[in-house]
């Protein structure tokens, strides 16, 4: 009897409870995006391009892309079993850049997306949650970086700093916050009002305590669903950075690719193979986060979900 | 003074595309010709400006003292139509020309010539001073200006700075020159500049008062092109007449084209490697680049044959050593000391030098065991730079040495390049025709030791012993004897110097054969048609389907005049650019090997590429329309849920 008493009581501490509701949410997140079948393609699609970036070494060594280890390669070879996807004009294994490629923009996708989210999420919450002369400064330093053109801010910051991948998320990050802060910003200013703030606040429970256990996790599933659909245009930025020849000259990128594919006049020549892979790769990639990411959308936004909150 | 090579292409920009209609055939519309180039004037003023295409201006508004023969760069009559020697080869006399006028009818006298020549040299101007530094000009009488050099002068009695007209340039004060837009359109030459759209193009119309040959041609537009394939395509579609600077990889395209010559033209234009030396004692180089084993090590591990045929498609020359001069004989035979590609040799010499690899990582350590690793800067303004820097910085890295990699566009490397804050860079340098110029700049007092005061030695290096060499070519009468002195220079520079000469580029050109004929490569077979030193091409053009116009008599006359005194053993060639004859116009001397192992593509004939591309796009479109498709899909089925 003691025992069934004890059990009970460790099954219902908050902690437990508070896994459970979280373990019941996630099969119910799960099972809303299984039934998204676009949702589930997209996923794959991801998962694939995923495990080709991590497997990379180990599906097309490294030297494939070293012009100086293609020498005795031909050079515009058009696909053939050896190459799968051609070689480019200094004999470099098309494929291989694609594979390498991938690493580059879906890291790059993903870290200045972390940083944009983490940057935006931080303003928005800091000027939604403090309001008054705090909210004002925040949102016009929002509001000042909404309004410089994002291209040509992009590129200015980027020729300044010196070429590498850090820099490159770093302009993406500083560029493309504005966003996720104004919409954080306004969840947190309905979720300030509800009523358990309040009920917080009157049991003396301090700011940072509101902040963590209260709007964070209100916020959390649109900050989320925020994040699938800033990779898309971090990974787009990143080529449009690569293209303009403003990437990192050591590392494979697809906008890197295209853009020694321009260069190198594949264009003119009609060297399809050259530019259609990286192309084809960014266009996949970009769809298949824009799939997963109105899913996650449609499941964690309250508002897009039937009967509302 | 000097014409940077900036580049062949531009990184990436907007595709432009073509708008204007076909030039006119009416006959009573004016005969237009279309030069299509990637780049812009910096300025069409005489005292400033210093790209390329401000020259080929130059070239056609201003008309020289003596003029430059097409075939080899021998001194020809030009405003002067003859001249005589005395003072033992320091002072000549010129006699110009009957009746000359400039394009706005003031006569052109002796007083011109003497006062761009002093006032030039009082002032320093630009692009004069290495020319006139040591001369001084009287006026005899209209027709007759003798010039005195100083010092012995060995390109005498050759005078081929810019004469500007004294009537425009007498009321423009030395502040304000520099400043002066020279859009005045006052000529000597067969054009003279009336419209100048920065970034876009620029007009020359006909000056009726030329005395030299009328081409027929009643307008020259330069068109600047930012994209070079966009310039190729408007060459196939007849909307320019030719075009400068491509990307090698058009010529197989243009080759094909039964209406379109190419042309690839050597005019001395080179790409190097240039190690920083140090030699100004400002900056922060690399250390090690001042022993000259490790600067041995770094050039043997070049395999310049392969950057020959994979970067330049086989275009051009491979490079040897500094060409000082736009005609290529002036480059002797290094023998033994051309650094062949041999990475064996360059690991013994890094060895010996104390560069071992002690920690297995593939990087040697210097001698005090720091990771020997260098600064390489790739040009963002050319698209050679990128493919070469690949090349390199492998091949460094396969003896051992490791590099790091920036972009900068020119701007940003002239001023670390001054700040000799740096490694390595690749890049270009195009010559005169004397080799004077381009020797002084790697002479001690062009070294920068103060960023403020920048000079040209941007290999950063520098030796008495070459700048006593220097000295001496510099006031040797003797052609044959001081071909010698530049070419033990050259030895010595090749050896001890900064700098690996990667490649001798070639100014890829092409032109339709369908309007106009009588293109001329200068120097003949080799160079290219455009661009050239003293651009003899416009000239010696007819237009397709006209009566070539007969010239006055000073063919005859010029030919006589440049036989009279051949006194300083200088080969004066007959001045026959200008005879009508124009068909002996080499036009099909085309350099154009293809490039090694393309059998891949090779098998890809056009057809093949064609049915690649749609299928390629056929793919677009479905990747496309499927994503399309699946939004549209999703839209459904939220609606269906709601």
């Amino acid at each position: 009897m003691s025992d069934v008493v004890k059990t009970q009581t460790t099954t219902f501490s908050p902690r437990s409870f508070r896994w459970q509701r979280r373990r019941a949410a996630t099969v119910d997140f799960w099972s809303r995006f299984r039934g998204d079948r676009l949702a589930l393609f997209g996923l794959a699609v991801l998962l694939t391009f995923i495990v080709m970036a991590i497997g990379a070494p180990w599906i097309s060594p490294k030297e494939g892309l070293s012009a100086v280890d293609s020498i005795d390669n031909p050079t515009w070879a058009t696909p053939r079993f050896d190459y799968p996807f051609g070689t480019d004009n200094l004999g470099r294994s098309v494929a291989a850049q694609f594979v390498w490629g991938s690493r580059v923009s879906l890291w790059v996708g993903l870290s200045a997306t972390v940083l944009t989210i983490a940057i935006g999420s931080a303003v928005g919450v800091t000027a939604g949650f403090f309001g008054r002369w705090t909210d004002a400064t925040l949102m016009r330093l929002t509001d000042w970086f909404l309004v410089i053109p994002f291209l040509p801010l992009a590129i200015v910051l980027a020729s300044v700093l010196d070429r590498s991948l850090r820099n490159v998320v770093l302009v993406i990050a500083i560029t493309s916050w504005p966003g996720t802060a104004r919409l954080v910003r306004a969840q947190v200013l309905t979720v300030k009002q509800r009523l358990f703030v309040d009920r917080a606040r009157a049991l003396g429970a301090s700011r940072f305590h509101v902040i963590r256990r209260h709007i964070l996790p209100n916020v959390a599933p649109l900050i989320l669903a925020n994040v699938t659909l800033a990779v898309p245009i971090s990974i787009l930025t990143e080529t449009t950075l690569a293209f303009l020849g403003l990437g990192d000259p050591k590392r494979p990128s697809w906008g890197k690719t295209l853009e020694e594919a321009f260069n190198a006049g594949a264009i003119s020549r009609n060297a399809w193979w050259y530019y259609l892979p990286a192309g084809a790769g960014i266009v996949i990639v970009v769809l298949a986060f824009t799939l997963v990411g109105r899913a996650v959308e449609e499941i964690l936004d309250p508002r897009l979900r039937e009967g509302g909150l | 003074m000097l014409r940077r090579l900036f580049g062949a292409g531009v990184i990436a920009g907007v595709v432009l595309v073509g708008v204007s209609a076909p030039s006119a055939v009416a006959q009573d519309d004016p005969v237009t010709m279309t030069i299509g180039l990637m780049q812009d004037m910096s300025s069409p003023n005489v005292t400033v400006g210093y790209l390329v295409p401000e020259f080929e201006v130059w070239n056609l508004q201003y008309a020289t003292l003596t003029s430059k023969a097409a075939d080899d760069f021998s001194t020809i009559p030009g405003l002067a139509e003859s001249w005589v020697e005395s003072n033992g080869g320091l002072t000549y006399a010129y006699t110009l020309r009957e009746g000359l006028l400039w394009s706005d009818g003031t006569p052109l006298t002796a007083d011109d010539i003497a006062y761009t020549i002093n006032r030039s040299r009082d002032e320093e101007w630009y692009n004069h001073f290495s020319t006139v530094e040591n001369l001084d000009a009287v006026v005899i009488d209209d027709r007759t200006v003798e010039i005195t050099s100083s010092v012995p002068d060995p390109k005498l009695p050759t005078m081929d700075v810019y004469i500007v007209p004294k009537h425009i340039y007498e009321p423009i004060s030395f502040d304000d020159l520099e400043s002066y837009e020279a859009l005045d359109g006052v000529s000597s030459g067969p054009y003279s500049l009336t419209e100048w759209r920065s970034g876009q193009d620029w007009t020359m119309v006909k000056n009726p008062l030329y005395f030299g040959r009328d081409n027929g041609i009643d307008r020259l537009v330069f068109r600047v092109f930012s994209n070079a394939d966009a310039m190729v395509a408007a060459l196939q579609r007849g909307e320019i007449d030719a075009a400068h600077n491509f990307n090698a990889s058009s010529v197989e395209q243009l080759e094909n084209d039964s209406n379109i010559t190419v042309v690839a033209g050597l005019q001395g234009g080179f790409t190097e490697l240039a190690l920083n030396g140090m030699a100004g004692g400002i900056g922060d180089g690399n250390p090690a680049l001042q022993n000259i084993d490790v600067r041995h090590a770094i050039f043997h591990a070049i395999d310049r044959n392969v950057l020959f045929d994979r970067v330049a498609l086989g275009l051009g020359s491979i490079g040897t050593t500094l060409s000082p001069s736009a005609d290529p004989t002036w480059i002797p035979d290094l023998g033994d000391g051309a650094f062949a590609y041999d990475p064996a040799r360059s690991a013994e010499l890094l060895e010996g030098a104390g560069y071992i690899d002690s920690d297995g990582d593939g990087i040697r350590e210097t001698p005090d065991g720091e990771p020997f690793v260098l600064r390489y800067i790739i040009r963002s303004e050319s698209t050679d730079a990128a493919p070469i820097a690949e090349f390199i910085t492998g091949w460094l890295e396969a003896v051992g040495i490791g590099t790091e990699t920036t972009v900068m566009d020119d701007t940003q490397l002239y001023d670390v390049s001054v700040a000799g804050e740096y490694d390595m860079f690749a890049w270009g340098w195009t010559p005169y025709v004397d080799p004077d110029p381009m020797l002084s700049y790697f002479t001690c007092d062009q070294v920068t030791y103060d960023a403020d005061e920048a000079g040209y030695n941007d290999a950063n290096w520098c030796d008495p012993a070459y700048d006593e060499l220097y000295l001496q070519q510099k006031v040797e009468l003797d052609p044959v004897k001081r071909r010698e002195i530049v070419a033990e220079m050259l030895r010595f520079f090749n050896t001890n110097s900064t700098y690996l000469v990667l490649l001798q580029d070639p100014d890829l050109q092409a032109y339709r054969t369908d309007r106009f004929e009588g293109w001329l490569q200068q120097p003949a077979e080799t160079g290219p048609v455009l661009f050239t030193n003293s651009s003899p091409t416009y000239e010696s053009l007819t237009v397709i389907g006209t009566e070539p116009t007969l010239i006055s008599e000073d063919t005859t006359e010029g030919t006589t005049a440049a036989g009279d005194d051949t006194a300083t053993g200088d080969t004066a060639a007959p001045g026959d650019t200008a005879a009508t004859g124009d068909t002996a116009a080499p036009g099909d001397a085309v350099i154009a090997p293809a490039p090694d192992g393309t059998d891949g593509s090779g098998d890809a004939d056009d057809g093949g590429s064609n049915t690649g591309l749609i299928v390629g796009i056929i793919a677009a479109v479905l990747v496309l329309g499927g994503g399309g498709f699946f939004l549209a899909k999703r839209r459904g089925s939220v609606d269906d849920r709601e």
